[in-house]
Order: structure tokens, then sequence, then C-alpha cells
């Protein structure tokens, strides 16, 4: 191996080591650290003139801290003149695009650890004493079905103008070792100042939520990333974000790997996906194995006003556009958003299974579990559907929050994760009996490998390593 | 532009002209400094623009903008703070940046008071980041079309961007404030290293005062070993100048050195209080009569010997300019009050 240098962040240095163990070279020397200002400090220890360069980090932990220091030591490494770059991010963080402002519902939300959880979806699911499969409720099912989630109070009331830190502390969990930086509230929770920022829907406007993917993908170009590694890209389009080659790795054949030679009667089992967007993941890996599949559907559809249709929830807003003249005068200076009024609005929302689970051991597959509400929410659906045992794949466990306890205390018999982002947490907190942690760290020995020697890594994607 | 037309334009209750209304200019403010950019609002007799920016449990950053900004000129105010969350508001900024881009503002500009990562600005050893230029390319890929900055700590920064980049001076509110709270008299100013000679020479000329230096010798980043005074002391009140105050220990080991050469009185007074580290402690058991930094940071002291400088009518002022596209030269001179 000529020329290759692979360099580690500090966000997981373990995969790092297992990474170099597997290559059968040292991992570079680097110093991290920091100034006494917070600034992140790093500085390289070998030349990296005319080489092949390879930063590993994971966006894992301290996201921001360590997207940064992968930003500077790419750029380090670029600067001195290093022939080509490659960004190695196992877990690729901001991979997740809201399109609208988390709420409640299965977003990474922080709480509290409770005592205990009921892992109830929201509303409940109704078990039908004959399995069937379910149609999506239309606003004429049956009462079970339509239970009306009241996502806002119906209340109108004049915006306030709060400032972004102006927080009541009362629902707002900050994070816990530093505080200026609000957490995202709990949802449903508009009594707060930032209940009209997480309401979705006051009137005329509707909110703008940054949508980082682009620009992650161009500051990695910017910071001098030639090549990107990863594994189980949130959305596969997120490709295209970049002008530079992007090699997507699955952890699919691990995942098939483990489920053939560790689930006893595999062949019975069901994979199910927690979420439609997974639907395609999940049923790749049915397929591969020829094992049937079930799907978990949430529908979340808005309940249509009866009598005639209120003037704020007409597109544009009735009261927003007002009459202001295009080119405002003096006096009607005052911000005119006092005017805006914003109005309720109510939602259905069912959950339910698609598929037959009933004394069966099913394999709930998906790629990213942050607050875990969607996996244990899952898990209790399938054991109320008559699931006999319930495994969880997953490639990237970042368990943000108290998701370790939801986990420990929920329906999942046992957790498969990969060390995309370190587990040494997850294994302590849930026991050896209940973790299974996937190596991924040969997939990219081999794929660095690959690529450095300009072979094609295709079969990496059918076959694993 | 004479200074007599600017006058109303700071008094809140005063009518504001057209080009003042506030569907063509928006601020919005990260979390590093919602003081400061509560005070730029109040100059400009704005409100700031609704917009959420928090962190998600598995800690990325999370940004919502609560009003349309569509071809509206925008004012971002994040200044470079905090120990634990700097790379947290940096890139707060870029994804507030880029949110206003994507949804389609005429030009956005970045309100950096203290410009992070700014002494990391040159290759001064093999292989190390010139994380300054990185800073500065970040925030044009985000889609930063002006920045404002204050008291670069080295003013060649500016050529790291290929965009407008305002470097104003915290100078003028210097004087201002030298000038109201100083015997001028039996002032004498001090530079704690030979960089910063050139701008207290600049303040020395202004004031009609002499001007010392201290000469040291730094072996690593943050650590002083040997000091040398050039210049006469004797009697005088001194006026340490810095552009930041980070640890403290230049300006302590500077201030012990002014006294031990038979200084009456030592004030240090600095642009970016940083005041990180064991900062607090160094200065509250130092001999310095004063500490004075400006409130390009948000700090949190609690000395009695502390004191700060409102520089936020500049930065409101650069903004009222830029917008209006009238030049900003005038602040470079002159403080607005």
């Amino acid at each position: 191996m000529n020329n290759i240098l692979v360099f580690g962040g500090s966000s997981h240095p373990s995969l790092v080591n297992e990474i170099c163990a597997n290559l059968g070279i040292k991992a570079s020397e680097t110093k991290l650290g920091k100034f006494s200002n917070g600034e992140t400090s790093i500085s390289i220890g070998e030349s990296v003139r005319e080489k092949d360069v390879y930063v590993i980090q994971s966006g894992c932990g301290h996201v921001n801290d360590n997207f940064m220091e992968l930003l500077i030591l790419l750029n380090a490494c670029k600067t001195a003149s290093a022939s080509r770059v490659t960004a190695v991010m196992p877990y690729f963080c901001y991979s997740r695009q809201p399109d609208i402002p988390y709420t409640a519902k299965g977003a990474p939300l922080i709480s509290k650890p409770k005592e205990s959880y009921t892992f109830e979806s929201f509303p409940g699911t109704p078990v039908p004493s004959v399995l069937t499969t379910l149609k999506p409720a239309s606003p004429t099912g049956p009462d079970a079905l339509n239970e009306v989630i009241e996502i806002q109070e119906s209340t109108t009331q004049v915006l306030e103008q709060p400032t972004p830190r102006k927080l009541d502390d009362g629902d707002v969990h900050k994070s816990p070792s530093f505080s200026r930086i609000p957490m995202v509230p709990e949802g449903k929770d508009n009594s707060t100042e930032v209940g009209w920022l997480f309401n979705a829907n006051n009137a005329g406007y509707k909110l703008w939520v940054a949508q980082s993917g682009t620009l992650i993908a161009n500051l990695l170009t910017t910071a001098g990333a030639d090549h990107v590694i990863t594994m189980d890209l949130h959305d596969a389009q997120f490709q295209g974000f970049f002008d530079i080659p992007v090699d997507n790795l699955y952890c699919k054949p691990l995942a098939q790997n483990y489920i053939q030679y560790n689930i006893p009667d595999y062949k019975e089992a069901v994979i199910v996906s927690p979420d439609a967007g997974g639907a395609k993941r999940a049923a790749s890996i049915a397929d591969a194995l020829e094992l049937s599949f079930a799907l978990i559907h949430k529908e979340k559809r808005s309940q249509l006003p009866k009598g005639p249709p209120d003037a704020s929830l007409t597109s544009g807003g009735g009261a927003s556009i007002s009459n202001k003249p295009l080119i405002s005068t003096p006096s009607s200076l005052a911000l005119s958003s006092q005017d805006i009024k914003y109005s309720s609005s109510k939602y259905i929302q069912t959950t339910m299974l698609v598929g037959d689970v009933r004394n069966k051991t099913c394999i709930i597959v998906d790629d990213l579990v942050d607050t875990s509400y969607t996996i244990t929410r899952a898990a209790k659906l399938l054991k109320d559907q008559g699931a006999t045992k319930v495994y969880a794949m997953i490639t990237h466990g970042v368990f943000s929050g108290d998701a370790l306890n939801r986990v420990a205390q929920s329906a999942i018999d046992k957790i498969i994760v990969t060390n995309t982002v370190p587990q040494e947490k997850t294994v302590k907190y849930l026991g050896r009996d209940r973790v299974h942690v996937l190596d991924v760290s040969r997939i990219f020995g081999e794929s660095i490998r690959r690529i450095h020697n300009g072979e094609s890594i295709s079969m990496l994607f059918e076959y694993g390593w | 532009m004479s200074s007599g037309g600017d006058k109303n334009l700071l008094d809140i209750d005063a009518p504001k002209p057209f080009w003042m209304s506030s569907n063509s200019i928006k601020l919005l403010s990260g979390n590093s400094h919602p003081e400061l950019a509560e005070k730029i609002a109040r100059v400009l007799g704005l409100s700031l623009s609704k917009i959420g920016v928090y962190q998600y449990s598995n800690k990325e950053t999370s940004v919502t903008i609560g009003e349309s900004i569509r071809d509206e000129d925008v004012y971002i105010i994040q200044t470079g703070s905090g120990q634990q969350e700097i790379n947290d508001f940096l890139m707060e900024l870029l994804i507030m940046i880029h949110a206003c881009k994507t949804a389609s503002a005429r030009r956005i500009t970045a309100v950096i008071p203290n410009f992070p990562y700014a002494r990391q600005d040159k290759k001064d050893k093999s292989r190390a980041p010139i994380t300054a230029k990185l800073v500065a390319n970040l925030l044009e890929t985000a889609g930063c079309d002006h920045v404002i900055t204050m008291d670069l700590h080295a003013s060649q920064i500016q050529g790291f961007f290929h965009i407008p980049v305002d470097n104003l001076y915290a100078e003028p509110s210097a004087l201002n404030y030298i000038k109201t709270t100083t015997d001028i008299e039996n002032a004498i100013l001090v530079s704690p290293d030979a960089g910063g000679a050139k701008r207290v020479a600049s303040i020395a000329d202004k004031l009609d005062l002499n001007f010392a230096l201290i000469h040291k010798e730094r072996q690593k980043a943050n650590e002083i070993s040997r000091m040398v005074l050039v210049g006469d002391v004797r009697g005088k009140s001194c006026i340490l100048i810095d552009d930041m105050a980070d640890t403290c220990g230049t300006l302590v080991k500077a201030s012990d050195m002014l006294f031990d050469n038979g200084a009456k009185e030592v004030v240090a007074l600095v642009t970016h209080g940083i005041f990180s580290g064991s900062a607090r402690e160094k200065l509250k058991n130092s001999k310095l009569s004063r500490i004075v930094c400006t409130n390009t940071m948000p700090v949190d002291l609690q000395l009695d010997i502390f004191d700060q400088i409102d520089i936020s009518p500049t930065l409101a002022e650069a903004i009222r300019r830029l917008h209006n596209g009238e030049s900003v030269s005038y602040l470079f001179t002159h403080a607005p009050a």
C-alpha cells in the first residue's frame, strides 16, 4: 500500500483503528484538540505531499464539532499538497432532510428518560381480532380509525415576536453540558413562545425549514474533498447533491448474513419496514432472502373542515395578503405580521400494519435509529399483532436523547446495529444479549483499498466483505 | 452623507423614511449573541425576524424561518463565541445563510462582529490548516453575499474572500471611551506586542499621546516567555490596547511589567473579550485597574474592574448604510452615538 495515508477524526477512533488494521497500515499521526477559546485545532504529523489521503470521521457525537474538524482536516491535507483527499463518513450527518419542522411523531425530539413508556402509536392502532390487511382510513371510515388529534388548540392568537433564544425553560430541554442553544421543544406544545414556529399551519406563510443537505455536500467540496465514502445514506438522492464522486456502501450484505446465520428459522421470519420511506430498503432484503414482507404505515391527513373553507386555509392566507401597497408608505411600516392570525387544523392519524405477522419472528429493518420513537412503536405494534419475536436491524444507531432507555423498555428482543457510530454505550446499557454489533470496518477497509488501487467496488454492494 | 442627517435614523420614535421599510430589510439572529442583535435592531428601529434555531437531540442544528424573506435584504447577526459551541454557532450561521439563499433572499449579509478562527490565518508550520480561509470559503459556499465584521485579527483576512468584506473598527468607540473616562494628560498607550503596534500608534496619533511597546517572545500559542518594555511609563496611567483578550496571560503579564516599571495605573482596552480558560481568575488576581472590552461577544465576567463599550450603533449604522448603498468609510473614523 504505497502512498496511502489514513487519518482519523476524534469521533470514532476505534473504527479508525479497525479499518487501518484491515488495510494493514497504521493510522497517520494527527493532533486533534481545541484552543482555549473553543476553536478546533489540528495538526498533521506526517507529510501528505502527493499522497492519497483518507480522512475518517463519523457524523455522531457533537456533530458540528466533528464536522468542522473533518472540514479542517480535509482542508489542511489539501493545502499541504495531498494528491487526493477522500472523506470517509460512515454515518453521514445531516442526511435527513425534514420538509416540515419535526414534531412529536417520529421526530428527533429530546425528552427526559421516563420510568415507563407506552410505545403506543398515537392514536392507538386498532388491533383487529381477525388479521386483515387494513385499508387506509378514509374520513368516513369506522370511528376507531377516525380519532382526531388536535394538532393545535383552536385558538387564534396574535403572533408574538419572539427572539430565537428567549425560551421558557419549562418545557424546553436544554442540552445538558451547555445551554445556550435551545433544544427543539416537545411537539404539541403551543403554550411556549415557540409554539407558532412548530405549527406548520400559520396562515399565508409556510415555514421555511432549512434543508441542509446541499449545503453539507458543498461544504465538503469546498473544504477540498475529492471523493466521499459513506454507508446507507438516508436518501439515495443525496449522492446527487455532490459534484464529486460519492460511494455509498451498503450494510445489506452484512445484514443478510446475520439473518441467515443467527436468526433461528429465518425462513419463517417477516421483514418489516417501520415506515413507508424505508420500504424499498427492507423489501430488497426480503427479496434477497425470499422472506415475506410487511410494512407499517403511518398516515396523517388533514381533515377537511365542514362548511365554507376558513379564509386562513386558502392558499396565500386571507389576512396576510391584506391591502398592503407594493411600496410601503411610512405609515404602514410596522411589521405587518402582527395582523397575521393563524388558525387551527385537525389531522387524522392512523398507524397500520400491512401484512401478516401473527406467530412469526419479525425483523424490523431501518437505516437509522435516532430517538427510537419509530422502531419502539413499531415493535409494540408488531407484538400486539401477534409477532413472537421482534428483531431490529439498524445501520446507524445514533440513539440520541433518551433513546436507549426507550429501547431498553420496548418490545424489541434484539437489536442489531453496525459500528458506524460508536456503540460501546449501547452495549453497556442494553447488555450483550440484546445488542449485536456488526463490524463495518472490513467493508470500509476493502473499499478504501479498492478505491486506492482503482478497482471497482461494485462487488461490495452485492456480497459485502 | 453628513452626520447631521443620521441623527434622525438613530431616534427610534422618529418616523422612518420610506427606504427603511420593514419589507425590504430583515434582521436575523443566531444563538451566539442575541443581546447584541436586539440592540442593533433597536438602534435600527426594526424588530428581529422570527426564526427558530435549535438543536435536535442528535446535536444537529435545525433552522426554521418564520416569515417570508423572498427578495429581501437579509442581515444575519452571529458572532464567533462560546468555548463549547463555537462550531455550533458557525454551522448555525452557515445553515441560516443557506436557508435564506434557498428561500430566495435578494442579498445575504453575514454580520460577524468577532470572526471565528481569525487567528488561524497562516500556515505557520508545515501542514497547519489555514482555517480562517476555510471559514471564508464556507461562508461563500453557503451563499453569503457580503460580510460585515469588526477588528479582524489580521486585515489580510479580507483577501480570503471573493465577496466584499467590511472590516469595521472599534477604534472610534474606544477613542470616545478613553476621552471620557481617563485623564488624557497623564496617559500613555501601550501595545502588548509588536503586532499591535500599528493599531496603538493610530490611536496615539489621534489622541496626540505617546506610546510604549512590549516585545514578547512567544514559544507556543497562548504561552509567552520573556517580555521587554520599550518606552517610559513611570508615573503614567497606561492604556494597554489589543484586538482580543483570550486567556489574558499577555495582558496580565504586561500589566505586571508596567507596574514594575512604575506605572500609576493600567487599563486594558480590547475589542474582542473572549476570556477563555482561567481568564477570569487571572484578571481577578491581577493588578489591572480596569479591563474594558466591546460587546462583540457576550461576556460574563462579573468583575468590578470590568467595563464594556457598546458597539451596536456602529454595526447598526453599517447595516443601514449598506442597505441604502451609502459609503461606510465614515464609520472608520466616527462612532455613531
